[in-house]
This record gives C-alpha cells, sequence and structure tokens, in this order.
C-alpha cells in the first residue's frame, strides 16, 4: 500500500503541476486578449499625432504626453460647441443618478410586492413585465417619442430619465422579486402578526437583508444607463445630451487630420464612470448573483 | 383571554383540499394541543386562525368577534412560527422587543419585558447576539420569547418546542404550563410529543388529513379513542390491536384470539390455544357475533399475573411467546406475536421473561375496545 502510493505520488503532482500551467497559460492569454484594446487605448491617448501616424498600434509613446486629455475634457469639439466631454458628463450623471435610484425603489418595492404579498393575478402580472426583458430598444422608440412629446418633456433630461425609468423596471423588478422570493414568507408573517405594517415590514425587516441586491440592480442599471447611446441620440435635446453621444460627435468631428489620442482619451474617461463603480462594488456584485442559490 | 370557534373551516390550495371542514371550538383560557401526523393541516390551521391565510370556507371567531376577514394584527394574536422567523438584521433584543414596539408600548417597559422574558427562557446572555449566531434550540426560544414578550387574547404556539434537549425541554413545558395557569390566555399548541399532549392540555384535538378525528380531553383521548387511528396515534408505545373473533359462550359474548406457544424450546411445533377473554360493554358487539374485530388493548394492561387482581371479572391469564424483551427502566416491554399483529406487554422488571420461551401474561380488559376491522370505526 505505502509502496504503491509513494510511486504514485511524484506521477500525480507532476500531472497536477502540468495542469496548472496549461490553466494558467489559458487564463492569462484571455486576460491579455481582453486588456489589449484598452492598453492600446492608453498607449495610444498619451502618444502625439505624430508619433501615432509614424509608430505602430503597440510602440510605447517616447514621452507622456497627457495633452489628449486635456483638450478631450475641456476643448475638444463635439459637433458645433468645442468645450471638450466635460459638460456631458455632468449631462449624464444628471440622466443616471436620478434613474437609477428611482428604478431600484421601484424594482425593490415591486418585488417585495410581487413575493410577499402576492394577489390574484400576481404571477401573471410578472409574467407581462418580464416580456418588457426582451423588448429591443428600437421598438418603443417612436411610441415613446410620442409619449415623451404627449407628457411635455421631450428632449429634456427628465424625459431621459424617465425612458430609462420605464425600461429598467423590469430588470429591476427581476432582480429584487427573485431575490425576495428566496426570504422566507415567514418573516412577513411574523412582522404583520406583531402589528406591523406594508411599509414598516419593507423598512424594518426586508430592506435590511437587501444590500446585496441593491448594489447588483445599481451595478446594472448604472452601467447600462450610462452606456446607453439609442436613447441618448433618439430622446436628448441639444444641451442634454448624454456623455456617449457627445463621444460618438467628437470621434466624427475633425477638422483636417484625425487625432486618434483625443478619440482615445475620451473614450476612456467616458467608460471610467462604469470601472469605478465595478471596482469598488464588485463583490457585491459576485456575492448578489449568487445569493439566491444558497439557503441561508 | 378569548374563546375561538373555528367554524367549518375548509382551506384548498387549487385543486388540494388541505382542511377539510375543521370545527372546534374552546373556550376562553383553554389550552387545546393539535396532533397529528406530518402534513395534516395543523401549521395551515394555525395560519388561518392567525389570519396569514385566507380561508376557502366558514368562519373564524375570537370572543365571538367574526374575525374570519380581520387582518392578522387586529386578532390580537402572538404566534411562534415552526420555523422561528426570526428577523435576521436584529439582535435577539430587538426580535423580542418589536412585536411591543410596533403597539407603542414605551421603550423602559419594553427593556424590562425583554429582561423578564429572556430570564424565564434562559436567553439573557444571547441578547446581543444575531439570530445566526445561535443554536437551532437557542433560536427556538427566542421566538418563544417574542411571543410571551406581549399579552395576547390568544397564544399559537407551532411545535415551539420540537428543538429543545430533553431536560430543557421538561422545564419549558413546566414553565408554559405555569404560565397558563398564571396568564390563564387560551393557547393553541402543535406538538408531536406524546408526554406534552397529554400533559399540557385541556382538550386534544386529533387531526388526520385535514379532517378532526376526536376532539376531547387528554384521558377521553386515551382511553375512548373514536376510532383506529386515534387509539394507534395516541400513546407510546401504541395501543396493540389483536385479531379477535366475537363469540357467544352461553349468554355473555366475549372476544376469543389464538396465542401461539412452542411447547419447548427444542421443538417447533406450536401450540395454538384459543383465550377468551370478556369484554366491557359487550352488548355492542351483538351484531358482530361470528365476526372478527380488532381488540385494542394497552399494553399496560397485558402484564405478569398481578395476584391482587386475579379473579377479577375482567382478567384473563394466558401464555404467550416471548419475542423481544426491552427494559426501559421502571418497566419492561416485552413483546410478542397475537394472529399476524405485535403484541406490547409492560411487566415489571423484575418479571422473569426469557426470549424464546413462553411465559404467562394477565389480560385485563377493563379498558379494552373494539374496531371494525375494515372501516376502523369504534364499535362499542
Ligand atoms: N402553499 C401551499 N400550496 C400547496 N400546498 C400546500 C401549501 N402549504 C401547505 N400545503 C400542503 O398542505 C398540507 C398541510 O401542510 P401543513 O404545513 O399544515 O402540515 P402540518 O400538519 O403542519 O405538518 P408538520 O407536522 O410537518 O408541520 C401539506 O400536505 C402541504 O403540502
Ligand atoms: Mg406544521
Amino acid at each position: 500500500m505505502t509502496n504503491v502510493s509513494l510511486s504514485t505520488r511524484p506521477q500525480k503532482s507532476m500531472v497536477a503541476t502540468s495542469l496548472r500551467i496549461a490553466l494558467y497559460t489559458v487564463l492569462l492569454s484571455v486576460a491579455a486578449l481582453y486588456l489589449l484594446p484598452f492598453a492600446i487605448m492608453l498607449i495610444t491617448s498619451l502618444k502625439d499625432v505624430e508619433e501615432i501616424r509614424t509608430g505602430t498600434l503597440l510602440s510605447l509613446p517616447s514621452t507622456l504626453d497627457f495633452s489628449a486629455w486635456g483638450k478631450a475634457w475641456s476643448s475638444a469639439c463635439t459637433g458645433s460647441t468645442c468645450d471638450g466631454i466635460a459638460p456631458f458628463f455632468t449631462n449624464s450623471f444628471q440622466i443616471v443618478v436620478p434613474a437609477v435610484i428611482i428604478s431600484t425603489v421601484l424594482g425593490a418595492l415591486n418585488g417585495y410586492v410581487l413575493s410577499m404579498w402576492k394577489f390574484r393575478g400576481s404571477e401573471i402580472f410578472f409574467a407581462a413585465l418580464l416580456i418588457g426583458c426582451f423588448i429591443p430598444f428600437q421598438v418603443i422608440l417612436l411610441p415613446m417619442a410620442r409619449t415623451l412629446g404627449w407628457l411635455g418633456i421631450a428632449n429634456t433630461t427628465s424625459g431621459l430619465v424617465f425612458v430609462h425609468v420605464v425600461y429598467g423596471i423590469a430588470f429591476t423588478t427581476l432582480f429584487f422579486r427573485n431575490f425576495y422570493q428566496a426570504i422566507p414568507s415567514e418573516l412577513v408573517k411574523a412582522a404583520r402578526l406583531d402589528g406591523a405594517g406594508f411599509f414598516t415590514i419593507f423598512r424594518r425587516i426586508i430592506l435590511p437583508l437587501s444590500t446585496p441586491i441593491i448594489v447588483v440592480t445599481i451595478i446594472w442599471q448604472f452601467t447600462q444607463i450610462w452606456n446607453d447611446f439609442l436613447f441618448g441620440v433618439a430622446f436628448s435635446g441639444f444641451d442634454t445630451q448624454p456623455v456617449t453621444v457627445a463621444l460618438n460627435n467628437l470621434v466624427n468631428t475633425s477638422f483636417g487630420g484625425k487625432e486618434y489620442n483625443v478619440d482615445m482619451a475620451a473614450a476612456i474617461m467616458a467608460a471610467l464612470p462604469t470601472l469605478i463603480v465595478y471596482v469598488l462594488a464588485g463583490k457585491y456584485f459576485v456575492r448578489g448573483l449568487t445569493a439566491g442559490a444558497v439557503k441561508g | 383571554m378569548a374563546s375561538l370557534v373555528i367554524d367549518n373551516v375548509k382551506k384548498r390550495y387549487g385543486n388540494t383540499s388541505v382542511l377539510k371542514g375543521i370545527d372546534i371550538a374552546i373556550e376562553a383560557g383553554e389550552f387545546l394541543i393539535l396532533v397529528g401526523p406530518s402534513g395534516c393541516g395543523k401549521s395551515t390551521l394555525m395560519n388561518a386562525i392567525a389570519g396569514l391565510e385566507d380561508v376557502t370556507e366558514g368562519r373564524i371567531l375570537i370572543d365571538d368577534q367574526d374575525v374570519t376577514f380581520s387582518s392578522p394584527k387586529d386578532r390580537d394574536i402572538a404566534m411562534v412560527f415552526q420555523s422561528y422567523a426570526l428577523y435576521p438584521n436584529m439582535t435577539v433584543a430587538e426580535n423580542i422587543a418589536f412585536g411591543l414596539e410596533m403597539r407603542k408600548v414605551p421603550k423602559t417597559e419594553r427593556e424590562q419585558e425583554v429582561q423578564r422574558v429572556a430570564e424565564l427562557l434562559q436567553i439573557s446572555h444571547l441578547l446581543n447576539r444575531k439570530p445566526s449566531q445561535l443554536s437551532g434550540g437557542q433560536r427556538q426560544r427566542v421566538a418563544m420569547g417574542r411571543a410571551l414578550a406581549r399579552r395576547p387574547q390568544l397564544y399559537l404556539f407551532d411545535e415551539p418546542l420540537s428543538n429543545l434537549d430533553a431536560k430543557l425541554r421538561v422545564e419549558m413545558r413546566t414553565e408554559i404550563k405555569k404560565l397558563h395557569q398564571k396568564l390563564k390566555t387560551t393557547i393553541v399548541y402543535v406538538t408531536h410529543d406524546q408526554i406534552e399532549a397529554m400533559t399540557l392540555a385541556d382538550r386534544i384535538a386529533v387531526m388526520k388529513d385535514g379532517e378532526v378525528q376526536q376532539l376531547g380531553t387528554p384521558q377521553e383521548i386515551y382511553d375512548n379513542p373514536a376510532n383506529l387511528f386515534v387509539a394507534g396515534f395516541m400513546g407510546s408505545p401504541a395501543m396493540n390491536f389483536i385479531p379477535a373473533k366475537v363469540i357467544e359462550s352461553g349468554n355473555t359474548i366475549m372476544l376469543e384470539l389464538t396465542t401461539n406457544t412452542i411447547e419447548t424450546p427444542t421443538t417447533i411445533n406450536t401450540i395454538e390455544t384459543p383465550t377468551r377473554l370478556p369484554f366491557p360493554n359487550a352488548e355492542s358487539l351483538q351484531s358482530h357475533i361470528g365476526k372478527e374485530v380488532l381488540l385494542g388493548l394497552r399494553p399496560e394492561m397485558i402484564t405478569e399475573p398481578q395476584p391482587h387482581k386475579a379473579g377479577l371479572e375482567f382478567t384473563v391469564n394466558s401464555h404467550v411467546n416471548v419475542d423481544v424483551v426491552e427494559p426501559m427502566g421502571a418497566d419492561t416491554m416485552m413483546i410478542t406475536r397475537i394472529g399476524n399483529n405485535e403484541v406490547n406487554c409492560r411487566c415489571h422488571p423484575s418479571y422473569n421473561m426469557v426470549v424464546g420461551a413462553t411465559c404467562e401474561v394477565m389480560f385485563d380488559t377493563s379498558k379494552a375496545v373494539a374496531f371494525d376491522i375494515e372501516s376502523g370505526q369504534r364499535l362499542d
């Protein structure tokens, strides 16, 4: 017995080691594949126009030149104005922050009702709401334009907030409802017997348990709304354009030669907020996504 | 303190009928125990009383008020859930105080109440913990504490002691009994524990498949079970069911059963000895003369021959084979076979019984009951 195990051990560990090596090779190359475009963007944004024209994609900049970043931020031309993307950053935040908050709150309330206060037809209601997740953006463009016009909020920030809230509710409700489904309904029953009402139970018992799913929903909604281009281009006015639309304008507006370094810097800056949200809350994201899967 | 009337309550989930017309009425201050096999609808009935599940049909009255459609908080009920249902984000103290807070009890009073309940349930040292940091038995006591902190009209306890160790369970049982004697609050209590049921209850309702089989005092249920199910469900070990033939001997109706005995340990010949047992209330078996019935006899009614009972009207001695001997301390259970059924006999520990041999036992039929073999209904 001992002999056998002694003789097989080195062999076994050699297999294990080579498997390990193979695994890391695959992981590293996939990581490189994903990071490469970002690396190229970063490198390019730090070169000047001359270097970009003469060098290759991957050649490193000779000096660290941040002038493209400064230009992209405050003086690059986006269509008819030349104030960089900074003002549009503000626009984006003015759309994203209220839209994320409102859609998350509504989703939490919907999920609470659909899992803890089931009523006749609530399952059908939920199924109908789910269909909302599968409606492509393009389909609602025209009806939504009519609706916004009729509400008198066409081409305004409130209009965009409204669109994103409406479109986001299906997703946020789905998240919260599935999360709450795993919370034992006895909690609500006990609280009702204790004399607590609908909102008290939500605030005192359900909400404190919801941190993981709130984080997931906020990340999801923030990313979706920040990165949205179609609604932004279709429903924004001249001075309410989100940063994605401005980025597109910046890239398409050129006088003379193309300034790839400015384009890249602007693109990186436009992507930065979602990146930061992921880094700050990423671990909750993974935890929240798997929360329903395990009991307790 | 309030009376409780459950009037023909039915509950259906889609096509499955979980409660099939429950009728129970208890007085103010009564202690009702619900027993029944798993899945028979006990928790569902508790939820219906609390107003947490709508009933499909029927009425529920608390203190003569029809509360069938009232919301749970207006019924003034405190409940211990089978699954505890502790609020995970609150500490033990907050859990216990929550109901008081919702009912606007001032803070100092709440704190006093939490202390009192915690001492009663021996959880004072746990007050600052979260439920996730407690053992099952500790959680159960917190759940109990949450209910006891309030003084409602009606307590509903769904297996409140099932997770405690034997010693603590006995202590808590006594505490509950004392509490009931002191407060006289009406209590409905679900348990699977025979002793809990017998010791705590003013009345016991035995349920099966969403129907009440029998509602009566513990002694009634024990001595006078309405049917085979109730007889077999209450009592541990369960009542013996012995196939017996109703015969007419002279002027009296008797039950005849056949015990098998082996002549000596070396032969495998069995001797079938017919034993005739007298039966109280024998006239009720008139219509079954010549037919087989099931004789129901509690284990303590089959014992070693007891001199002081010899020659009484309802005692008969006979011989049986000893299959298994189980000493239990106070008595020794001897298991034998009569017909095809296993029979438990409760004998004195000093009585000499050898496995495989025969021994003499005394049947005392003064409390015997008889059931129809097919329907399981009481005959006498
Ligand atoms: N929401 C529901 N939908 C369908 N059937 C249900 C539902 N809730 C309970 N039941 C069924 O009702 C029956 C009674 O359940 P209940 O929980 O009342 O049993 P119980 O007597 O309390 O059992 P236990 O002793 O195991 O606690 C079970 O067969 C159960 O499957
Ligand atoms: Mg139950």
